[in-house]
């Protein structure tokens, strides 16, 4: 059997060896063994078969042969032959597979492609009523052939375009359009079109607007945005198109689907952005009319901004080149009508059509200088009018917020002062105007009645936009503007909410940026000689001005100048011979720690200066002062140490590593240079006051990279005595609390961020010994620093985390109700945030920290809670009596690990939690409160972000329902604050209002199920009812909302999507 | 969407709108507020927060409150909502009680006359229905409720009136299934 015979009796079902044979065959050719001709004669008894399947299978064969032969190895006559063999037999299968092979060579020549392009054109008249792959093949040999030898079909000029055109008339798939478009894209771009514009855009513009669905798992991926992007660029491809392109899209806007009007509108800018600007200019005028409606009478808000940029982008293009402002500029026609539309509607500022007349200004004046020229000439006069003729105040804040549009345009179109580069060589026209809008901006802002502060909010917003406005006020005119603030921030009263002060601090910070000389020279001098020299008491107007300064002193220059005058402040305070009170020197400290906070710390040059002017300078104080030798208490107070210590840890985490290493070795001396001052480690019978400088060195300690570990003192060969001698000082109950917590993040922080892994068995063994202490109640130190300690290493997961989560929550089963309390609340210590043993401090903390304790816990807290059910269903009364404090110790214990973690790790969990839960809010004594608080704020998060199925799911939707209706009554004997009330009420609103889970796709439809909340319903309205005149406004406020949650969203039957 | 019958009515700002003035935010200490907030008082950290006696003191509703119900509704017109456009305004709501004579009687009636935005306004029936319907859901079962068209500013006010007061007709409106789709769709905004 020959080769070829072999080939017809398997191809249809093993492509594997078809492929092979084919492969030999070219072998034997290109080593001459057989010609090309005598292959094509073989071909001859099945080409002329009466059967179209054999004659396909036999022109393959040939395709499958020459696919197999080298690039190089047919010749140019070689080619000519065979493809004029395969234009003869283009109809038949493989025929276009085999050209499209010869068309790669290199010997393939434009007469070639011509020829081929001329058998396409001529044999597939029946196209569409092929099948999509065949379809697909030949728009792809076109589309090769476009891409490769485009000159030849360009040079068939009509007979090509025309061909194309009718060979992709009627196509439907969308794989075959996504290729048919850009075919077309090239035909309409590069051929000569004049006379078949028609055609051309008909064959395109047939399919607008798209509204092909992807069927679901489509393989092919393709989008209905594809097809809506190709063909937008085959109508925006050429301005010949425009005649028809442009009223054929607007009258599209008559649509009533929305999403016609946005393709209509999207491929609308697509024209206007690609089309010559004369074009544009021919149709401008009518595009307005039409957009217009849209945005004054917006149905939707995305149809308005998208109208708002097709009528930028006009004017975008009719600006280019544009060298003169004129009024004969085509731009200049397009803008009067809009202009005077604009005008009119603004003549009543606070009617609802004057919002979308600001719009469309704010849109037009920023498309260019000139665009913004034209308007501001137009525009600014009659504002000024009718300002001047307005009956109201209101009717002037409107107009205000008019000319703030046009300012910010201007901010776009020329810059702010920081703004690098970019500059416009016209002049501003706002300028013209300048002494009108100063005199203006300054009598509302300075001249209205106090009460009008959106008024003069408006005014002020206006006046900064100005004030940034790059090359329009000068510096003596932007600081008046800054006095004006000054006038209101330091001498008038405060007004409601405040709101012009805020935004007075907002704008002097934002001036600062761009003129910090105006605000050191005008706002610092005047708002430090307020700053008293000492606090007696009566006054603490300081406050506000410090704050002030805070938010404007960002930028370095200004902060140095801050920093030097609070620190000389400051060390005045610190030298006074009486006690002095110490908020006054606090409050400069937080000061300058915010402002040390907003700035980059680590890249600020003068970084050493300020650790040693605080640093080392002030600790020396701290201990001079501990040790008894200070001129006055204020370093001794707890409150100050603190923030202190604050300021301290950002200076540490700021410099070298070999200031650190200083500040290591004095991490308990405090750089004393006293002989008095005593260390707090290893000593006997300190003082409260000497104990407190604690808290100093452990925000020092905070601060430091881990690589300074050497260089902390008593640590070498190990820590253990350092660690013992803390937890002494832990476990004891004579420490002030801010002392007490300072040693028990000291502790934490040296286990968990400098004990080396192989020294870890020095901290297990001090956390066992204090369990299995025998002394009993344990005192709630020893469990607080219990739990700092399991804190440490549950945090870097020592090896040892199951043992120590095990040993906490078994205390929860003492005996002992105290200890069992005590353990309770400690776990909210586990794994809360710390400002200390933070990441930012350097503090291990993996990530997997939070979800291992997470999973540990839980199973071990739900089986001992069913263990206690069970046991309290016994009628042994003596032996539940005595643990009737064990339930709720888990429960709360629960609570407080829920309040320390992300909801995302409790989701897996979910089945096991929501009983738990559920008899947390069982619970009815008012020492329940916090529990059921956070009980109440896990389950609302949990509803919000995953709906009420998930609760559906583990069946608890009406066990739920009850409790938390339970929770919103007022009753006797069940203990329910207000806020557990609203919280309650939450819930209930959430459960109506997220019906379907939050993150599901929008197309995604809700199964068809009836909602599990329908049997609730009528019991949860008749509850809230009563609910409703609840004594508390926040109460009744939230059962409204819940109540007309449930009202509207619980239905029979899911709502129809339209 | 019929023609509007006011395609251009006046606003009033948001922010213009009558609002409760919180009585001064709980201050914590002078540190209440600005940059000082976020740095905590160390002895924060022991104390528990403890439920002041705030909790005892009643807030009963009043204007204000009964205001802030119906202000967020929107107009079946435009997407502004009745404050804004001042269909609805403060001092046209008004709280008496039901039995003067009876003193102890919680019964108390809630008047509220609403403006049309122009005197010829069709939808000024659906408008009060509206916020009927809202405070009914909203209010507790001891208060009536009365929607009226304040004398003046509407061409058939009376007509209107009669069959905002009248318990027949209203339920009737209230069976209507197109027209309590319009009602739903303008509390939609209600929050």
């Amino acid at each position: 059997m020959s080769a070829l015979q072999t080939f017809l009796l398997v191809v249809d079902h093993d492509k594997e060896e078809a492929k092979r044979i084919a492969d030999g065959v070219a072998q034997d050719v290109e080593s001459k063994r057989i010609t090309l001709i005598e292959i094509v004669q073989q071909l001859g008894e099945y080409i002329n078969d009466e059967d179209p399947i054999l004659r396909g299978k036999a022109v393959s064969f040939l395709t499958s042969v020459i696919q197999a032969l080298s690039p190089k190895f047919l010749s140019r006559q070689q080619i000519q032959v065979l493809t004029t063999f395969f234009c003869d037999r283009i109809e038949d299968g493989g025929a276009v597979a085999g050209l499209d092979t010869l068309q790669r060579l290199d010997r393939f020549n434009k007469g070639l492609a011509a020829e081929v392009a001329q058998a396409l054109f001529s044999n597939f008249q029946d196209l569409q009523s092929r099948s999509q792959s065949q379809r697909f093949q030949v728009y792809q040999l076109l589309n090769e052939l476009m891409s490769t030898h485009r000159v030849a079909l360009r040079d068939m000029d009509e007979i090509s375009l025309v061909g194309i055109v009718d060979l992709m008339t009627g196509e439907k798939d969308p794989r075959n359009l996504m290729m048919v478009f850009s075919i077309l894209k090239v035909v309409m771009m590069e051929w000569d079109i004049t006379n078949h514009v028609e055609l051309l855009f008909d064959s395109v513009y047939n399919y607008f607007p798209i509204t092909f669905r992807p069927p679901p798992n489509d393989p092919y991926g393709i989008t209905a945005q594809d097809l809506k992007g190709r063909l937008q660029d085959c109508i925006s491809s050429t301005p010949q198109f425009a005649p028809r392109s442009i009223p054929a899209l607007l009258d599209k806007l008559d649509s009533t689907s929305p999403n016609v009007k946005k393709d209509a509108l999207n491929a609308l800018i697509a024209c206007i952005h690609s089309y010559d600007p004369d074009t544009v200019s021919r149709y401008s005028i009518t595009i307005w009319e039409v957009l217009k409606f849209e945005i004054l009478n917006a149905q939707e808000e995305f149809l308005s901004e998208l109208s708002l940029q097709a009528l930028q982008a006009i004017a975008r293009r009719l600006s280019e080149g544009v060298t003169q402002v004129s009024q004969d500029l085509p731009l200049a026609q397009y803008l009067r009508p809009i202009t005077k539309e604009c005008n009119e509607q603004l003549q009543e500022p606070q009617q609802k059509q004057a919002k979308p007349a600001q719009q469309i200004l704010n849109s037009l004046s920023s498309a260019s200088v000139v665009a913004f020229t034209l308007v501001v000439k137009t525009v600014v006069a009659p504002i000024f009018t009718i300002y001047q003729e307005a009956d109201g105040i209101a009717k002037q804040r409107a107009l205000l917020e008019t000319l703030s549009v046009l300012f910010e345009s201007a901010i776009q179109v020329y810059g702010q002062w920081t703004t690098r580069g970019g500059e416009v060589a016209f002049e501003n026209p706002l300028l013209e105007f300048k002494d009108q809008f100063s005199d203006v901006l300054g009598q509302a802002l300075m001249g209205a009645a106090k009460e009008e502060v959106f008024f003069r909010v408006t005014a002020l917003k206006g006046f900064l936009h100005l004030a940034t406005l790059r090359g329009f006020f000068q510096d003596n005119e932007i600081g008046l503007f800054v006095q004006y603030l000054d006038e209101i921030l330091l001498k008038e009263e405060s007004v409601g909410r405040d709101d012009l002060k805020k935004e007075a601090i907002a704008a002097l910070a934002e001036i600062s940026k761009h003129k910090p000389r105006l605000i050191m020279d005008i706002t610092f001098p005047a708002f430090v000689a307020t700053l008293p020299d000492e606090d007696d008491g009566t006054n603490s107007t300081y406050l506000s001005t410090l704050d002030t300064l805070a938010q404007i002193s960002v930028e370095r220059d200004i902060f140095e100048t801050l920093f030097r005058r609070l620190f000389s402040k400051l060390t005045i305070l610190l030298q006074m011979e009486q006690p002095g009170a110490v908020a006054y020197p606090r409050a400069i400290l937080m000061t300058i720690l915010y402002v040390m906070q907003q700035r980059k710390m680590d890249a600020d040059p003068s970084v050493d200066l300020y650790f040693d002017k605080i640093v080392v300078g002030l600790c020396r104080i701290v201990s001079e002062s501990a040790s008894g030798k200070g001129k006055n208490q204020i370093l001794n107070d707890a409150t100050i140490l603190d923030t202190l210590g604050r300021l301290y840890n950002l200076l540490v985490r700021s410099v070298s590593i070999q200031k650190q290493e200083q500040v290591a070795e004095n991490v308990y001396k405090l750089f004393s240079a006293t002989e008095d001052f005593q260390p707090v480690p290893f000593a006997q019978g300190a003082t409260a006051h000497q104990e407190r400088t604690i808290i100093i060195s452990t925000y020092l300690l905070a601060g430091l990279s881990k690589d300074c570990s050497n260089h902390i003192p008593h640590t070498s060969p190990d820590m253990s005595g350092l660690l013992s001698d803390l937890v002494q000082r832990c476990v004891s109950e004579s420490a002030e609390p801010a002392t007490h917590l300072a040693f028990l993040r000291h502790l934490a922080l040296l286990v968990n961020k400098f004990l080396s892994k192989q020294d870890l068995n020095i901290a297990e063994n001090l956390f066992d010994s204090l369990v299995s202490s025998e002394k009993r109640p344990l005192s709630p130190t020893t469990i607080r620093t219990i739990f700092w300690l399991s804190k440490a290493l549950v945090l870097r997961l020592a090896p040892t985390t199951a043992h120590i989560l095990t040993s906490l929550v078994g205390l929860l089963s003492s005996p002992d109700q105290q200890t069992s309390c005590s353990t309770a609340r400690g776990f909210a210590i586990l794994l809360s945030d710390d400002d200390v043993l933070s990441a930012t401090n350097g503090a291990s903390i993996r990530l997997l920290s939070k979800q291992r304790v997470f999973t540990t816990v839980i199973p071990m807290i739900s089986s001992r809670i069913r263990e206690v059910n069970v046991a309290g269903n016994d009628v042994s009364t003596d032996s539940s009596k005595a643990s009737d404090h064990i339930k709720p110790a888990h429960l709360t214990a629960l609570a407080g690990i829920l309040s320390t973690i992300s909801t995302a790790l409790v989701m897996p969990e979910l089945p096991t939690l929501l009983p738990l839960l559920l008899q947390s809010l069982d619970l009815q004594t008012s020492d329940s409160v916090a529990v059921r608080a956070a009980t109440l704020d896990t389950l609302a998060v949990i509803i919000r972000d995953n709906g009420v199925n998930v609760i559906d799911k583990c069946g608890h939707v009406h066990s739920l329902v009850v409790r938390l209706l339970k929770t919103t009554e007022i009753n006797a004997d069940i203990v329910n604050p207000p806020r557990l009330r609203v919280d309650a009420l939450k819930c209930l609103y959430l459960l109506a209002a997220k019906q379907t889970s939050g993150d599901a796709a929008p197309n995604t439809h809700p199964p068809p199920s009836i909602s599990p909340l329908l049997s609730e319903k009528s019991q949860v309205l008749r509850s809230l009812r009563s609910v409703l005149d609840d004594p508390k406004r926040d109460v009744r406020k939230a059962a409204v909302d819940a109540r007309s949650a449930w009202l509207r969203g619980v239905d029979d039957a899911p709502e129809e999507d339209d | 969407m019929a023609e509007m019958q006011n395609s251009n009515p006046t606003i009033l700002n948001v922010a213009d709108l009558p609002t409760r003035s919180r009585a001064a935010e709980k201050t914590s200490g002078n540190y209440g507020s600005g940059i000082f907030a976020a740095v905590p008082n160390p002895s924060d950290f022991l104390s528990s927060d403890s439920e002041g006696d705030e909790d005892l003191l009643e807030e009963p509703i009043d204007e204000q409150e009964i205001y802030d119900l119906i202000k967020s509704i929107s107009d079946p017109e435009h997407p502004l909502s009745l404050g804004e456009l001042a269909v609805v305004s403060l001092p046209d709501i008004s709280i008496t009680p039901t039995l003067p004579n009876v003193p102890e009687s919680p019964l108390q009636t809630v008047t509220i006359l609403i403006t049309p935005t122009i005197t010829h306004c069709s939808l000024a029936t659906v408008i009060g229905l509206g916020v009927r319907v809202r405070l009914e859901q909203s209010l507790p079962p001891r208060f009536r409720v009365d929607v009226r068209i304040k004398e003046g500013t509407h061409s058939t006010g009376d007509e209107v009136n009669k069959q905002l007061g009248d318990k027949e007709r209203v339920a009737a409106a209230l069976e209507n299934g197109a027209l309590m789709q319009v009602i739903a769709k303008m509390m939609e905004t209600c929050q």
